[in-house]
């Protein structure tokens, strides 16, 4: 194996070399750059696969021939190799993106970029206290050089600002490490670490050497000037800047807080934690790209601070996460800033200009997603093995804070990549295929990264899961015609679930059911489409493996990753709406904040278990088991949209596409009621402060299902009207499931499976009249009937299916949800879930009485039926329903067995086609005859008293000298239940919608006042960095004493 | 008092002095000046604290022979350490100037205070 | 007084109280510690110089210095960066000078040589006196400044400097490399015999290494003074 110090020593050869040539050669001065930093990048990478292949061992490495402490030694191991790799490529590709400016500049900033990486490798391995100061200092001249790569004349301003901050930085470190050599004898690090000092006022060598480390990692609130820095320098610089110097500074932070002893350890977890939230919090008023880049490096850094605090709890997972985390922000970050570089303006939404190469908005995603943790990416796992850290060692208010960061951090990224891919670009992308390769590496790269650490994972490997493989291959294939894509994902779903369904329990089953084939089912809307529909089946599949992955989930990350994955896949699916920007930024959150819920229920569930599987919830007892459930809970209801949580639903819903809406609205909120479902089966009846939280549950779904049903009934819009119908939808299936008895079950399995035949039935009957008529606001409509026959016989089924009134399936569920509620003991919530009943049956008169009935407006008047692809699955599921109406028994059956093992009862018996309860009879084919009959005899008296119709010609409501001042308000059905609205209003007050503005407002006003710290004057960050260090101390001689 | 605290103290103050001037005067130069005089003091500060008192230079000739070393010389460490902190302050400053005079350029100002157009 | 300045006199106070704590804290060594007794029992044997300050410079903290001169390449490659851009239009530079006296002119031309002669002295002698690479590299650059003083309009080839200093670090950093194949590791002097104690021919690789350092320290000097000098007048 090559010496590392030839690291070091092939830079500065190289950059004196590069003296050597002739002020004009900047060609051959470029290769010998390149040449130099290829080879750095191959020591370094031969370490990590010699390390990793175990044909080396980590070595030290002796200068001068004397010993240490005696002389300078640097050490080579596993967290060295792969760090200065990380480095030393960064430097390369950086060097490839730079190169129109290098060339500008000449060798000798080509020299000054050399150095800088050497030094950032001399910073990783040397083991020598001074020698460390070295090579700070070396980054430190050597970046206010390269600062002045930008074109930005500001830039100047900056670079100055970084070198007063240096020089104060320089000073604390040099007085530490001056007196910890006296109280050491010795400057070596391993020397130093031998013999720890106590956290006491005689160790303020040890305290000024360590602040001053941390100051270099731009803790917030004194990093003004790095900012500065971020926003104005070349973004192959900052790149650099981020991801390489960023990453060594962390390496030479956490040798030192090793060195210095666990009593240290809290000073790196209290800054950590303050600098990850505070710098989060001001990026959320950030309009400018780059200086969001830096808040997001300055976060990510506290949060690999916060790690370096846990590094004695976390023992030997330690370099798994902080590796995690730091490598991910490395490589996304480099990737970001290198993207900034191709687009023109630097306003956030200017980033939409990237929206003309799929690759890069690809990449763009990635990246996001590999900063905010999400699966498959490291900083995943690393997140999971952290918060159950702080779980098993009962750190609570640091998991707390650090989940609501985290999400605030999701947030900034999240707003972000909406306004990239909702707005219009302004300006176009400054195209180089040069630099469009390099972000592209830097993808690759990450998926490589997610690829290792799932390799490295005792969870399993995400990677590796064939539906998210095959999601994948999406991306790909993006390039085929929509149609071929389009079969290919059908395929997929039914083969997925011929293979997998005889593994699964009826309940399971009957999800799989509504999920792969359901799904298989609204592809056929899909055909409609042509062209090839980019960025539309990679999030779909994604979803679609999520959810596969969901069903066959049996430990806690396995559901965790699967629900995950189900998010973000839905997340970019919803994104595509037209005006969904702001929707599926607060779905995403919600979304996020459900799962970091999950998250935090399963961390303190596990108490530090390496694997916890489903099935040991139902062991969980003592204090902790009701705040499992109640956790776990929270982040099933955000899916199912329970009031108080709901506010994402109806917005997320109806503005997305049309095929979407039936996928996010018929499949998606499954997820929600199979992890309910899972919960209460698992955990059952538990006692907070004595109240049963099955009953809270019970009231929350009777409040949904009537609240849901009054809000649908007041909107203007078809496809809200839907939306809201949903929450109350879900809100009876949550009141069935926490029943907690045998027929509530029924009843919510019942719900699960209409609601998905009937709400996706609707959605694209909906979406299929939008089409037509390019409006979703109902009192444009009217008289469609006759246009659209088709569409209207699906809504007509849906709502007589919905509504629960025979012959449909819906009245085999009421017929089931009239005997549950029977024998339950909770009369007021039941009394709510009646009322929800005729309530919702005013949404569905107005559907089918708005759109279809009445007169037809003249500009519609041509229109003609939905696509034909459009209407195929909604005659299926006109077919289905009334098979299921007729044969309950074919599923219901065996969920009902199934549920009867669990409870020991059989409340209904089957005999034959007849279903009978201590209650009554349902007997679905006598209704049928029944209903046939009467609908026949109706029909005929009609028709025959048809002739003696006549037509009406216009109509008017409005009287004269009324003044409408819109002109909706002229039509009939627009504010159609105004007499409710009065008696019923107040439910419609967003009283959850404020409360959620609310939090929104406070969290950007403290942004915006506290950002204004930040004066633009190089004095006062010198000022904050002294009262910074001040503050530090008195603090922590406070917390010592 | 002893020589090496004297000069200890002496250093600190320097430190301190150089900080504020830094801190407090708006101009560029002035503030580089100032950070020079804090340089320095740290370097005071760093050679204080190897010297041993009653003893001489850690040069091995006839007056400390080489068996007497131990017993005879200054702790040698800190005079290289301030050496290379000597030459790093050097090239920092140099950088400084540079950079004031790029600055001057730019604004025909020398007040820091100019300089705040990248900010919140 | 105001509050611009009352708060940076607060925060120095409290500062002020954290050296204090070191300054009280502070118990000046009966004895040399263990790093500083090696140093004083080893120097010798292992690398045959007199200074033992050099000792460390050169061999055992051979790294750090390898990084100072690496700090003056650095901030000459960045001065040069910096000033490139404005630098004055060829011919006109210097031009706003009144020509410096008789006695600065003469004396120039009398002291330059022998501060050169000095300069050179201290740098190769730094194994066995005080003084050394650095301090030689300054005195020849002072001598090129005395230069530039008495004829501001005077040119120094950058061509020249640049190919002194990128040579002498190059050299350096083979010497080093050269230890490690040759001798205990990177930077270890002992690639050349140690010589007779004492002698100017003696501490192996160290008087090379010194003369290479006063040789790129001397070169970066000037090239410093010379592109501060380019630009002085460019207004």
């Amino acid at each position: 194996m090559v010496s590392p110090l030839l690291i070091l020593a092939a830079g500065l050869g190289a950059a004196f070399i590069l003296g050597l040539l002739r002020g004009t050669s900047e060609r051959p001065a470029f290769y010998v750059t390149i040449a130099a930093l290829a080879a750095m990048s191959f020591v370094a990478l031969s370490w990590v696969v010699g390390l990793v292949l175990g044909q080396t061992q980590p070595v030290e490495i002796l200068t001068a021939g004397a010993r240490p402490p005696f002389a300078i030694n640097l050490f080579m191991g596993g967290a060295e190799a792969a760090l200065i790799s990380v480095v030393t490529l960064t430097g390369l590709l950086s060097a490839f993106y730079m190169r129109a400016d290098l060339m500008r500049l000449g060798r000798r900033a080509m020299a000054v970029l050399l150095v800088l990486i050497m030094a950032l490798s001399g910073l990783i391995l040397t083991r020598d206290l001074f020698n460390l100061f070295v090579f700070i200092e070396l980054i430190v001249i050597a970046t206010a050089g390269l600062v002045l790569l930008s074109k930005d004349t500001r830039a100047l301003a900056a670079g100055f600002k970084y070198l007063i901050v240096s020089q104060v930085i320089s000073i604390l470190l040099l007085v530490g490490v001056i007196f910890t050599y006296h109280a050491h004898g010795s400057l070596n690090i391993d020397d130093i670490a031998a013999t720890p000092m106590a956290f006491t006022g005689a160790s303020l060598a040890t305290f000024l050497v360590l602040i001053a480390l941390v100051l270099e990692l731009k803790p917030f609130p004194a990093n003004g000037w790095a900012l500065d820095i971020y926003e104005s320098a070349h973004p192959g610089f900052s790149a650099l800047f981020s991801a390489a110097s960023g990453t060594a500074a962390l390496f030479a932070a956490d040798k030192l807080f090793t060195a210095a002893g666990p009593a240290w350890l809290p000073l790196a977890t209290g800054v950590g934690i303050v600098t990850f939230v505070g710098a989060n919090l001001l990026a959320l008023s950030q309009s400018h790209d780059r200086r969001l880049l830096g808040y997001s490096s300055v976060g990510q850094i506290g949060l690999v601070l916060l790690v370096v605090g846990q590094k004695a709890l976390l023992g030997a997972d330690f370099a798994y996460v902080a590796g995690g985390i730091v490598i991910s922000h490395a490589v996304a970050k480099a990737g970001l800033f290198w993207l900034s570089g191709m687009v023109k303006g630097r306003t956030l939404s200017d980033w939409a200009a990237l929206c003309q190469n799929p690759a890069l908005v690809v990449a763009f995603a990635t990246f996001i997603a590999m900063l905010t943790g999400l699966p498959p990416f490291p900083a995943f796992y690393a997140k999971w093995v952290l918060v159950h850290e702080f779980a098993a060692t009962g750190q609570l208010p640091m998991l707390a804070i650090f989940l609501i960061a985290a999400l605030i951090e999701a947030g900034v990224l999240f707003r972000w990549f909406g306004k990239a891919i909702k707005h219009d670009a302004q300006r176009s992308l400054t195209y180089h295929l040069s630099r469009e390769t390099i972000v592209l590496i830097a993808m690759l790269a990450g998926w490589g990264l997610g690829w290792v650490w799932g390799a490295l994972s005792d969870q399993g490997n995400v990677m590796t899961a064939l539906p998210l493989l095959f999601a994948l291959l999406f991306l790909p294939m993006d390039i085929l015609p929509a149609r071929v894509k389009n079969a290919i994902a059908m395929a997929g779903l039914v083969v997925w679930f011929v293979i997998s369904y005889q593994d699964l329990d009826p309940l399971r089953l009957v999800f799989m059911i509504i999920m792969m084939l359901g799904g298989a089912v609204l592809f056929l809307a899909s055909f409609h489409h042509q062209g090839r529909r980019m960025g539309f089946y990679a999030p779909a599949m994604i979803m679609y493996a999520g959810m596969a992955l969901l069903l066959e989930a049996f430990t806690a990350f396995q559901f965790f990753a699967a629900w995950e994955m189900l998010t973000i896949g839905s997340y970019f699916l919803i994104l595509r709406g037209k005006e969904s920007e702001p929707h599926a930024l607060s779905y995403i959150l919600f979304s996020l904040g459900g799962a970091f819920a999950l998250l935090a229920g399963f961390a303190l569930a596990a108490q530090g278990q390496r694997i916890f599987w489903i099935e040991d919830l139902s062991e969980l007892t003592g204090t902790l088991a009701p705040w499992v459930f109640v956790l776990l809970a929270l982040g099933f209801l955000t899916k199912t949209a329970a009031m108080g949580l709901h506010i994402w639903l109806p917005g997320a819903h109806a503005e997305a596409e049309t095929d979407v809406s039936p996928m996010v609205s018929g499949i998606l909120l499954k997820a929600g009621l199979f992890g309910l479902f899972v919960l209460v089966m698992e955990m059952g009846h538990q006692r907070l402060y004595g109240v049963d939280l099955t009953h809270l549950l019970v009231w929350l779904g009777a409040l949904s299902a009537f609240i849901g049903a009054v809000l649908a009934a007041f909107q203007e819009d078809a496809k809200r009207l839907l939306a809201y119908s949903s929450i109350s939808q879900m809100g009876y299936a949550v009141f069935g499931l926490a029943l907690m008895n045998h027929l509530g079950w029924l009843l919510a399995m019942m719900f699960a499976i209409n609601h998905f035949v009937y709400k996706s039935m609707l959605f694209l009957a909906v979406g299929g009249v939008k089409e037509r008529t390019h409006t979703r606001l109902m009192y444009q409509m009217g008289g469609l009937i006759t246009l659209m026959p088709l569409s209207f016989v699906s809504v007509l089924v849906g709502i007589i299916a919905m509504s629960g009134v025979p012959p449909l399936s819906g009245f085999g569920g009421r017929w089931i949800f009239y005997n549950a509620i029977m024998s339950t003991d909770l009369r007021l919530p039941m009394v709510l879930v009646f009322m929800a009943g005729p309530v919702g049956f005013l949404y569905l008169f107005r559907l089918i009485h708005t759109i279809f009935l009445g007169q037809p407006k003249d500009n519609l008047r041509q229109v003609k039926e939905a696509p034909f692809w459009i209407i195929l699955p909604q005659m299926l599921f006109v077919a289905f329903l009334i098979a299921f109406a007729a044969l309950p028994g074919m599923i219901l059956q065996r969920v009902d067995r199934y549920i009867g093992t669990l409870f020991g009862d059989q409340p209904l018996v089957w005999s034959g086609r007849i279903v009978n309860s201590a209650y009554g009879t349902w007997n679905p084919v006598a209704i049928w005859g029944v209903i046939i009959v009467v609908f026949v005899t109706v029909l005929g008296l009609l028709i025959w008293m048809n002739h003696n119709a006549q037509r009406v010609k216009q109509f008017n409501i409005v009287f004269s000298a009324e003044r409408p001042f819109k002109p909706q308000t002229t039509h009939f059905a627009w504010n159609f239940f105004a007499p409710y609205r009065k008696a019923m209003g107040f439910l419609e007050t967003p009283v959850s919608t404020s409360f959620w503005t609310g939090v929104t407002n406070a969290l950007h006003g403290t942004a915006e006042f506290s950002r204004k710290l930040y004066t633009g004057n190089g004095q006062t960050y010198a000022v904050h960095l002294l009262l910074f260090v001040i503050a530090v101390y008195l603090i922590s001689m406070g917390a010592s004493s | 008092m002893m020589l090496s605290q004297i000069a200890m103290a002496l250093g600190f103050s320097l430190i301190l002095l150089g900080l504020y001037g830094a801190l407090t005067n708006r101009d560029i130069i002035r503030m580089i000046v100032s950070f020079t005089i804090a340089s320095t003091g740290v370097n005071v500060v760093l050679v204080s604290v190897g010297y041993l008192p009653g003893r001489s230079a850690p040069i091995l000739d006839e007056a400390v022979p080489v068996a007497e070393a131990a017993t005879r010389i200054t702790d040698p460490v800190p005079q290289a350490l301030v050496l290379t902190a000597i030459v790093i302050g050097l090239g920092v400053t140099a950088l400084m100037l540079a950079y004031a005079y790029r600055l001057f350029r730019a604004r025909g100002s020398l007040d820091i205070s100019d300089f705040t157009e990248l900010k919140w | 007084m105001t509050t611009r300045s009352f708060i940076p006199l607060v925060l120095l106070a409290l500062l002020g109280t954290v050296f204090f704590a070191l300054f009280v804290g502070f118990t000046p060594d009966e004895t040399l510690n263990r790093t500083a007794s090696y140093y004083a029992t080893q120097t010798v044997p292992e690398t045959g110089a007199q200074n033992v300050v050099t000792a460390i410079i050169v061999t055992y903290r051979g790294l750090d210095t390898l990084g100072e001169v690496t700090v003056l390449f650095l901030t000459a490659a960045i001065v040069g960066l910096v000033l490139a851009q404005s630098k004055a239009p060829k011919g006109r530079s210097g031009s706003g000078f009144l020509p410096s006296g008789e006695l600065l002119t003469t004396g120039t031309r009398m002291l330059v040589p022998v501060i050169l002669l000095f300069g050179a002295y201290v740098f190769a002698n730094g194994h066995l006196t005080p003084g050394g690479g650095f301090q030689g590299g300054a005195i020849v650059a002072s001598g090129l400044l005395l230069m530039l003083l008495a004829d501001p309009a005077e040119r120094f080839s950058h061509r020249l400097i640049s190919r002194i200093e990128s040579s002498a670090g190059l050299i350096y950093v083979i010497l080093g490399l050269l230890g490690m194949i040759f001798a205990g590791g990177f930077l270890d002097n002992r690639i050349l015999p140690l010589g007779w104690f004492g002698s100017v021919f003696s501490a192996g690789a160290i008087p090379l290494i010194y003369i290479l350092i006063g040789l790129k320290v001397g070169a970066e000097f000037s090239s410093i003074l010379t592109s501060l000098e380019d630009t002085e007048d460019a207004q």
